[in-house]
């Protein structure tokens, strides 16, 4: 099991059946995903695996003992340093609470492409709740994170 | 509270799934069964069938009779690629359900086997006449209509120690889609859904209409007499009017807490009309679709 880029101990077997969510925060100490509902429908706690954007506290860590596991504080070091700062520039961020998910969720859709359009942005984040409702700020920070990561291309 | 950690049994040879199954459930992508553990639930041991993904693709498509088996233990995002031109009606359906970090995650067989009449996978399984796979706890095979699968809320045809493997459907015709109704566009569980595939014949006639539509009986239905009204038809107003017309003999619908008997009819007209002669894009309104800042400011 690989977290943010690092092998880390295997979980031993008793603790299979935790929840990511669970293992990431109280055995590795990385507290950026955040429990919200608990039942996948906030995401909150969303983090990468292999790639893609799920939901950690329906994920047992058993199932993913072989996955590259991608939590908000490796997003720097796999490239999205300009994401966040975006997010800080465009003041997109209010109470917090939604932030390590929705940067997940957006860090995973710039890899997959790299200037994605407003409607990709959305589905993007369809599954990531922010209440204090800075979504337009998410889609701007997105555009601008696009651009800074590729100056030549179109960008937004 | 924070239910006991399960033991989690992971198989890495479909052939073990069976064994481990003894005195235990089955999890895949865990988005449903965790809610229900979460909730209460008694699960102790846990036997992960995700795992077993890596074992074969998500999609195969007979090239002699164009039958397409999906996996039923892959996440809906790599069904929805494997499938995504030959199965029009599942990949629309897909497109639809929950969100993103779910679809990334639920599976066909998770959707399937926790009997929901509002599961957004089935309508378009059941209109293509798909059959379920099922592996019973001796390792041997046996296969059921998905139509005879799905018993009642939440009740389906798999015994204790059985597991579904895979789901099958003939090669699905070109045409083929699915509309949901639901409280948002995303992580809405369906008020009302609805898959059909037909093709459409040189002279426009609809021929080999099937239509399956969730949340108005007990499991998803079959609508049977509304389809047999478009057979062979030309799908103008009219027809369309008459098939609209006997809908309600193809569904029961009842009250409950996401919305009224009353409702569901009226939603069942509709989305058979906007399946028929859907409206283009410009000439109203998406409800669901509000524009951001910087569109409004375009």
């Amino acid at each position: 099991m690989h977290v943010n880029g690092d092998p880390v101990a295997t979980p031993a077997e008793a603790d299979h059946g935790l929840r990511l969510l669970d293992y990431l925060r109280d055995h590795l100490g990385l507290t950026g995903a955040k429990e919200g509902c608990g039942m996948g429908e906030c995401g909150s706690c969303t983090v990468i695996i292999d790639g893609r954007a799920i939901t950690s506290c329906l994920v047992l860590v058993g199932q993913v003992l072989d996955a590259e596991i991608r939590t908000v504080e490796g997003l720097a070091a796999a490239g999205h340093g300009p994401l966040q700062d975006a997010f800080v520039a465009r003041q997109a961020v209010q109470c917090g609470y939604c932030i390590p998910g929705v940067l997940n969720s957006c860090a995973a859709l710039l890899d997959r492409d790299p200037d994605p359009t407003d409607a990709q942005i959305c589905e993007a984040l369809d599954g990531n709740l922010c209440r204090c409702t800075a979504y337009n700020r998410f889609y701007d920070a997105v555009h601008d994170a696009a651009a800074a990561r590729h100056p030549n291309g179109a960008g937004a | 509270m924070t239910p006991a950690t399960p033991t989690l049994l992971r198989p890495t040879d479909p052939a073990d799934v069976s064994r481990l199954l003894a005195g235990a459930r089955a999890v895949a992508g865990g988005t449903d069964l965790l809610v229900q553990r979460r909730a209460g639930a008694e699960m102790p041991t846990l036997v992960d069938l995700s795992g077993l993904a890596g074992t074969r693709p998500a999609v195969v498509r007979d090239d002699a009779t164009g039958e397409l088996t999906l996996s039923a233990v892959h996440p809906l995002t790599d069904i929805a690629d494997g499938a995504a031109r030959a199965f029009p009606a599942l990949t629309a359906a897909i497109g639809q359900f929950a969100s993103t970090t779910i679809r990334n995650r639920a599976t066909i067989g998770g959707n399937l086997v926790t009997g929901s009449p509002a599961a957004d996978t089935a309508p378009a399984l059941l209109a293509a006449g798909a059959v379920v796979d099922i592996v019973t706890p001796d390792g041997a095979r046996r296969t059921v209509d998905l139509a005879d699968f799905l018993l009642g809320p939440r009740r389906v045809d798999l015994a204790v120690g059985e597991w579904v493997t895979s789901v099958r459907v003939p090669q699905p015709p070109a045409e083929g889609g699915f509309r949901k109704i639901g409280g948002r566009r995303a992580q809405a569980i369906s008020f009302l859904n609805l898959a059909w595939q037909w093709h459409r014949e040189p002279d426009g006639r609809l021929t080999g209409v099937r239509l399956a539509m969730g949340s108005v009986a007990p499991t998803v239905v079959r609508l049977r007499t509304a389809a047999a009204a478009l057979e062979a038809q030309i799908p103008t107003q009219d027809v369309v009017d008459a098939a609209v017309a006997v809908i309600d003999a193809d569904i029961s619908p009842i009250d409950d807490l996401r919305a009224s008997a009353h409702y569901r009819r009226r939603c069942a007209r509709g989305l058979l009309r906007e399946a028929l002669l859907p409206p283009s894009p410009g000439e109203r309104p998406d409800q669901y679709v509000t524009p951001t800042t910087r569109e409004k400011n375009q």
